[in-house]
């Protein structure tokens, strides 16, 4: 319930009352996680009766408490404040709630203000990444739910991420959705994603699409320059095409040409990205210039 | 007066850091700046070696933080540069015998008399290399365009944004400009993208680095040399002076050294073994 990541209640059902704290190390912050399906009095009185337990524990600091899928009125957020300035030396910095309890607490908002059915929904799960003072960031989890309303239009339902600056070396991020990275991904630098990958830069360092095991991720970058390729359990292993121009990062960053992979034939193949998400039947040519795909099939 | 304090690191060992505290600090005080230059390389020091100031180390920094000395004692001038001073690393400690606060204390202490703290940092991304970040304000990266040596300049850069260091800029070392035309070397524009931060010099490799260096005195003090040269333009670029970053080319500075060895081998030249 606290510190960067909220909890899921909704898939851990198994949570039983003498549970409904637990407390886990995320790197460097601590992750209390409360049961979100307790009415807010049981809530509050279990995280009274852990603070007092482990009160020479929590010291001191700062805390942002997820509520997870609630949304709180301003007395009960001070009522939360309260137990952890009674009970531990921790303040609260701040409150989050699932980005789609809150969505919906807009969207009705709006509606009060403005009388009119909202008529487009918005994609789902595009959401800013939290502070992350870890390298490991987990974006809120949301139930995908677009689909039903806005039949018209086919999109993705996974939540996605994104990054906005370089990911540099030494530096790995874990995304259990589509990765959006604005910047270039350097070499040493990790990106790995349950869902697509689009590097909004120039790859040098590792992608791994579909680190869950679906084999249609793909990744796409403005250009590569010796990427490390990973989709699901494939690795990309082509020696030959990466002396190619293409993914040798010759001529970057002055001639950039954007490259896209994906799992064809069970092999990770890379090509040049052709518009209307084209994927060349080719895969890569030797001198790194293929022929497009169909660009007028969507 | 109120100086400020830079650390000249690069993660990467042998890329030419201690080079380039030395040219820097050099540099900066031939344009009449006070200048000291901190070795923070405790256990492993050598800005003394490259400086010649070895022989007149009486106090270093380990002294100065235990309080066996004052600040002033442990600080060396060089003659040949006006007002450049050295504070020497002991040699027979280790890293772990000073804090990053006790640094940062001593660095606030010497800007008050200096224009220019400068910290030569250790390699590595270790105790050492906290203790001097810790300690510094803005922070110059050295590398080389090798991409070994790029990582490790990136990785360091990703630290120093997460840190408490105001501004972060790049010097890169030892560019050969005939490997770069050859398509061998990566060129300082690609360099540049990739480590997306600006550059304050591009120093091309010079064997006059090596050979003033072993004899004590700094290639900065030789305006004949295109590496010194670049460092004279850096110490100004660091002073708020607008010079436009000059890429290295194959120029005049070889093939005077070309000429000189043809010189050398007809027995027209002074230089040794020769006129006999």
């Amino acid at each position: 319930m606290i510190e960067s990541q909220p909890a899921v209640p909704a898939t851990t059902p198994a949570v039983a009352a003498d549970a409904a704290v637990k407390v886990q190390r995320c790197g460097t912050l601590v992750n209390f996680e409360i049961d979100d399906a307790l009415p807010l009095e049981a809530a509050c009185r279990e995280l009274r009766e852990h603070l007092g337990r482990f009160r020479e524990l929590y010291a001191g600091g700062e805390v942002v408490v997820d509520v997870g899928r609630r949304m709180l009125s301003d007395d009960q957020k001070q009522r939360i404040g309260k137990v952890f300035a009674s009970e531990s030396g921790l303040s609260v910095r701040q409150f989050w709630c699932a980005p789609d309890i809150l969505e919906m607490e807009r969207d009705r908002i709006s509606d009060l203000l403005s009388e009119q059915a909202p008529v487009v929904r918005k994609v789902q799960g595009a959401a800013e990444p939290p502070p992350a003072a870890d390298d490991t960031i987990t974006p809120p989890q949301s139930e995908p739910q677009g689909a039903a309303d806005s039949p018209a239009v086919q999109c993705d339902a996974t939540p996605t991420l994104i990054v906005r600056g370089a990911r540099r070396s030494g530096e790995t991020l874990h995304l259990p959705g589509n990765a959006v990275i604005l910047g270039n991904v350097n070499p040493g630098a990790q990106i790995i994603a349950d869902g697509d990958i689009l590097v909004f830069g120039a790859l040098r360092g590792l992608a791994h699409a579909g680190a869950a095991g679906n084999a249609n991720a793909s990744i796409v970058a403005l250009s590569a320059a010796k990427p490390a390729l990973r989709i699901a359990g494939y690795v990309w292993d082509d020696a030959a095409a990466l002396e190619s121009p293409l993914l040798s990062g010759a001529g970057v960053p002055g001639n950039r040409t954007a490259i896209i992979a994906s799992v064809q034939d069970d092999a990770v193949r890379v090509s040049p990205y052709v518009k209307n998400y084209g994927i060349s039947p080719d895969g890569i040519s030797p001198d790194g210039i293929s022929q497009g795909g169909n660009p007028d099939e969507r | 007066m109120s100086g400020k304090t830079l650390v000249i690191t690069s993660g990467k060992g042998g890329v030419g850091k201690t080079t380039a505290t030395a040219n820097i600090g050099t540099a900066l005080a031939l344009r009449s700046r006070r200048v000291v230059v901190v070795d923070t390389d405790i256990g492993l020091r050598n800005l003394d070696v490259v400086m010649g100031l070895e022989y007149r180390i009486d106090y270093d920094l380990i002294d100065v933080i235990e309080e066996r000395c004052y600040a002033e004692n442990a600080l060396v001038q060089d003659l040949r540069a006006g007002e450049l001073y050295l504070m020497a690393a002991a040699q027979t400690r280790d890293k772990d015998c000073i804090s990053p606060a006790q640094l940062s204390n001593l660095c606030r202490r010497l800007e008050m008399d200096f224009d220019y703290v400068i910290l030569d940092c250790p390699a590595g991304i270790e105790h050492g290399f906290r203790n001097a970040v810790a300690a510094a304000r803005e922070a110059l990266v050295v590398t080389t365009p090798e991409a070994s040596a790029m990582r490790d300049a990136d990785r360091v850069i990703g630290l120093l944004q997460n840190g408490d260091v105001r501004r972060t800029r790049v010097i890169i070392n030892r560019i050969k400009p005939e490997l770069v035309r050859q398509g061998g070397m990566m060129d300082s524009a690609e360099a540049l993208d990739l480590l997306g931060v600006d550059a304050v010099g591009l120093v091309p490799a010079d064997d006059r680095v090596i050979t003033s260096s072993n004899r004590g005195r700094t290639v900065a003090h030789d305006a004949a040399a295109p590496s010194g040269r670049e460092f004279l333009r850096i110490a100004a670029r660091l002073d708020g002076e607008h010079i436009p970053l000059i890429e290295p080319t194959e120029e005049p500075g070889e093939s005077v050294s070309i000429m000189d060895k043809v010189r050398h081998l007809m027995g027209l030249s002074r230089g040794v073994g020769a006129g006999v």
